[in-house]
């Protein structure tokens, strides 16, 4: 008769309490909160009466221009991920092929640079830019190519620019180190076998780099349908999206109920994207489900 | 040998340990100091009203009534108050507009009226400060009506009607309607000025329909900047917005409509659960003082709700100080727009989406 030898807790698992409860209560807690609100009919911490609903949701399934507003705010996400993705990976991997330190150091501080400035400042920089009094139709004025300014800012192309430079170096940093670990004599033995560079580009360096571009996308686009400065400054509140019908609803209509249920459905867009990805990366790296 | 207890040799850990203690003890010598002082806890603004609240408002009230204030000018406040216990509120008093305080009252939020035994002021104030159309009482009023730029040879707007002119496609500016109270009283202008009266929505949003294209933003400081950078020519705007970069060679104005001007109130009222309900009431009356509203309307160009307050000639020009520029105000029905909020939010978010 065998019996199973007691357990010793390993001494080590303590090291990650602290952040075990940071994460319970900082995360889990409020996201737990949020989604009771979204249910309840009033807050409970400070009315009396407070039932269980789903009034919430149902208008915002009922009335279509808050499935008009959740497609929105997808599609600037999606279009500033692909964007993000097509200027990001050229130069991620430049940065990961480069031989020179000097080099890579400079490319680094390039895609650095711009994080250091707020992203308020960066959407400012980019409304004297884009505005009708701005840099650009200024000098397309002045110049006598236009006679009206163009219509750069207040449109989903406006927004999408301003994402897009703000959210290209985490594109770019997340591509770089998955490019940089590719051994680069594959590539060089396809090129031996007779393939081009760009085919052995597209049939060994891309789908080996898979990994960090669905990363890259799936942090880029979390990032870019969860903004709230630049879709409301360059878009000047003509285009609505989630999280800023989340905060109207806040700040101007105290219906905390709805705006937990808004906000809600902005986390599962989200969770659905991450078990999208998960799937797809099983699919890539041959495995049938990442744990 | 044990050394002696009290020895008085000055040693470096000695030295730096006394600094230390003394640096500390500097800092926090005025809390400790302040510590048993009552803290009333109220909301403001920032900007002009913010530094001449905290540079002279502020302190005299403060050594008057022997107490703390303690101010958030962390907009918005009304989710704050929402948020916190009804039995202990974050705020003693809420100082904010017309609209939201309506809001607030209907949550049973604040007091929805000042007692005017304990706000002896209150006697003194124009009766559009404590009118049916206000929740506790307005210190302070601006007029809303256009601002223009004076260098685009725009010379006689005298209407609210010039707005819709097709000349000011591409420079007219208006507010994100569901955040700004501007931008709510101007929708029930609009339903005065093409309907039936303030509350003929349909009239509303046919007028709001017309008014496109149209720059919009959600608080009165971004129109200041758009204006003053050229961006628009002609906007919805209040008078304080205007008058306050007054000797600055600005070329703007402030046109008062014939049709008259919306009102917007800088309302006081008590949280129901304030445990300071005394030194509240002291403050809304210190508020309505005749020399505190005075040196605030020159500062930030508000119209006294006091009658008893004298300007300068400069400001008494401009400002609403009189109880005829005072009828010129229309006040707004904020209970009957917040019980239709929801829905009006939705058809102007439809009407102005890109």
């Amino acid at each position: 008769m065998s019996s199973a030898a007691p357990q010793r807790p390993n001494g080590l698992a303590l090291f990650i309490l602290p952040s075990v409860l940071l994460f319970a209560l900082f995360f889990f807690l409020p996201i737990g909160l949020m989604a009771v609100m979204s249910v309840l009919t009033g807050n409970p911490v400070v009315a009396p009466k407070v039932a269980f609903t789903t009034r919430h949701y149902a208008r915002m399934f009922d009335d279509p221009y808050y499935l008009e507003v959740i497609w929105t705010t997808i599609r600037i996400g999606l279009v500033t991920t692909l964007v993000a993705l097509a200027i990001g990976y050229p130069l991620a991997h430049w940065m990961a092929r480069i031989k020179s330190r000097t080099g890579h150091a400079l490319l680094l501080m390039a895609v650095l640079a711009p994080m250091l400035t707020g992203i308020v400042v960066r959407t400012f920089a980019w409304m004297t830019l884009l505005s009708d009094k701005g840099v650009i139709n200024q000098t397309l004025i002045s110049l006598g190519l236009i006679s009206q300014p163009l219509k750069l800012m207040y449109t989903e192309t406006g927004i999408v620019v301003g994402l897009v430079h703000i959210y290209v170096p985490f594109m770019v940093l997340t591509l770089t180190g998955v490019i940089g670990r590719i051994d680069e004599q594959l590539e060089q033995a396809a090129e031996n076998l007779g393939a081009s560079p760009l085919r052995a580009f597209i049939e060994v360096t891309l789908p080996l780099s898979l990994p960090g571009i669905l990363a890259g996308s799936l942090l880029v686009f979390a990032l870019a349908i969860s903004a709230y400065v630049t879709p409301i400054l360059l878009g000047g509140f003509q285009i609505m999206t989630l999280p800023i019908l989340i905060y109207q609803q806040i700040s101007a209509n105290f219906n905390v109920g709805f705006a937990a249920a808004l906000g809600i459905v902005l986390l599962m867009i989200s969770l659905l994207l991450v078990i999208a990805y998960n799937r797809a990366l099983g699919l890539v790296s041959g495995q049938r489900e990442l744990q | 040998m044990m050394k002696a207890l009290g020895s008085s040799r000055l040693n470096r850990r000695r030295f730096l340990t006394a600094s230390a203690s003394l640096g500390i003890g500097t800092i926090a010598a005025p809390y400790v100091a302040r510590a048993d002082d009552p803290t009333l806890r109220i909301t403001g603004w920032g900007g002009k009203w913010g530094e001449v609240m905290k540079a002279e408002i502020g302190p005299a009230f403060e050594s008057e009534f022997k107490c703390k204030l303690q101010t958030d000018s962390a907009f918005p406040y009304l989710p704050k108050l929402q948020a916190s216990s009804r039995s202990a509120p974050i705020y003693d008093v809420l100082h904010t507009n017309s609209n939201e305080q309506w809001a607030a009252a209907e949550m049973g939020l604040v007091e929805p009226k000042i007692d005017p035994k304990l706000v002896p002021n209150l006697a003194d104030v124009y009766p559009y400060a404590i009118s049916d159309k206000i929740v506790g009482v307005s210190i302070f009023t601006s007029a809303i009506g256009l601002g223009m730029r004076t260098d685009k040879g725009y010379s006689g707007v005298t209407s609210w009607k010039e707005l819709w002119d097709a000349k000011y496609n591409g420079v007219r500016g208006g507010y994100v309607i569901p955040v700004n109270s501007l931008g709510q009283a101007f929708l029930m202008m609009c339903g005065t000025l093409f309907g039936k009266g303030q509350l003929d929505l349909d009239a509303a949003y046919a007028a709001l329909e017309k008014l496109k294209p149209i720059k919009i933003v959600d608080f009165t400081g971004a129109m200041e900047k758009m204006l003053l950078s050229g961006e628009v020519g002609l906007c919805v705007i209040h008078d304080s917005g205007i008058y306050r970069y007054d000797g600055q060679n600005q070329p703007t104005d402030f046109v008062s409509p014939s049709e008259g001007v919306l009102s917007l109130e800088q309302v006081l009222t008590i949280t129901p659960g304030s445990k300071m309900k005394e030194l509240a009431n002291a403050y809304v009356n210190y508020m309505l003082r005749p020399e505190v509203q005075k040196r605030l309307a020159e500062t930030v160009w508000y119209s006294p709700a006091n009658r008893k307050v004298k300007l300068d000639p400069k400001y008494d020009a401009k400002l609403l100080t009189t109880p005829e520029k005072v009828s010129k105000l229309i006040q707004v029905d904020w209970k009957w727009y917040n019980e239709r909020k929801d829905e009006i939010d939705q058809r102007v978010n439809r009407i102005f989406r890109a």
